[in-house]
């Protein structure tokens, strides 16, 4: 006699999962092995008992709310279902690292600036801005001031 | 999606669904839970739904993730592999496969509780357990199961097998310290 089926394979057969020709094999070594036989008898019996379990419906109230949920419009209905304590934290840790990038580089930038040149231009500018007082008098002006044209009414609103 | 396409999957897909989740979670509260966030994460990555396969095998490949997340978690915690045959105390591989005793097996099909086989699939760990729920419940073939599970033809032939065989043995224990009602 040939060595007994593979149970693998003889689970495979009782599913109907084989190719022609191994399964030719396994009905002509049963002929002769009350084993395999009864081996394939019993997993028949499990797999019928299985089989035969009443099915699961799913209740009416869970697809009505799934319908519902679905049909509820703007928000997703499957949004409660993201997780805001795993985003939360890693937009936290986006931000710090993002405003700790900004810092060092914007410290860096001021490190690289030189700063006499400025210095030195802010002192000409001040003191090429210095005005005599007799000059700040609006007195002196009033020639300029009488040849200014006239603004309309319409320019003053 | 429009509101009646979603209706039509639900009524093509949400039974099947639901008794696969309740087959792998042995409650009705969270086949419920993996039936919604099924749903929920199958409607979130529609984008990605290859419309030449049944929505029903990706749902049901979708709730089966969801399941193994689960169960992964609370492995973590026990510290127990998915694929250990650990559920069968005491059991070798060598009490298991000859089948020494046929009366149990027998006893199947005239079983006076449904519970008791229920039971005994939740003996088995969740690889095992996803494989023979897909092929003697759902009765699915080969090829499907192994595109739900992610896992060659040839490992879903072993575990669909191997699944049985402990099954049986848990059925055998269910039976020898008094059923259910232990």
């Amino acid at each position: 006699m040939t060595a007994h089926v593979d149970g693998p394979e003889l689970s495979a057969y009782l599913d109907g999962a084989l190719a022609p020709e191994p399964r030719a094999r396994i009905v002509l070594h049963m002929s002769s092995c009350a084993d395999c036989r009864a081996e394939l008898d019993s997993l028949r019996h499990l797999k019928l008992a299985l089989s035969s379990a009443p099915r699961k419906r799913m209740p009416a109230d869970l697809a009505l709310a799934l319908e519902r949920r679905f049909a509820s419009g703007a928000r997703p209905w499957y949004a409660p279902l993201t997780k805001p304590m795993i985003w939360a934290p890693a937009g936290a840790l986006t931000v710090a690292v993002t405003a700790v990038s900004l810092w060092l580089r914007f410290a860096a930038t001021l490190d690289e600036i030189p700063l006499e040149p400025l210095l030195a231009a802010h002192a000409r500018y001040s003191a090429e801005a210095l005005v005599h007082e007799d000059n700040l008098v609006a007195s002196n002006y009033l020639d300029q001031l009488n040849d200014l044209p006239d603004a309309s009414e319409s320019e003053i609103q | 999606m429009e509101p009646e396409a979603f209706a039509d999957l639900l009524r093509q897909s949400g039974d099947k669904a639901y008794n696969f989740a309740y087959r792998l979670a042995g409650n009705e509260q969270d086949a419920r839970d993996l039936v919604q966030e099924a749903f929920a994460r199958a409607l979130g990555h529609i984008g990605s739904y290859d419309p030449s396969r049944a929505f029903g095998s990706w749902l049901l490949r979708i709730l089966h993730n969801i399941f193994l997340d689960g169960t992964r978690r609370l492995a973590h915690r026990r510290t127990v592999s998915l694929d250990a045959p650990a559920p069968v105390e005491d059991a070798s591989w060598e009490d298991i496969l000859p089948a020494k005793d046929m009366s149990a097996a027998d006893e199947l099909i005239r079983c006076e509780s449904i519970d008791m086989i229920q039971l005994a699939l939740e003996r088995l760990p969740p690889h095992y357990k996803a494989a023979v729920v897909l092929c003697d419940v759902e009765g699915m073939s080969y090829d499907d199961i192994a595109r739900i599970m992610k896992a060659p033809v040839g490992t879903i032939r072993s575990r669909i097998h191997q699944g049985r065989l402990l099954a049986r043995k848990a059925y055998e224990e269910l039976e020898r310290s008094g059923g259910i009602r232990q």
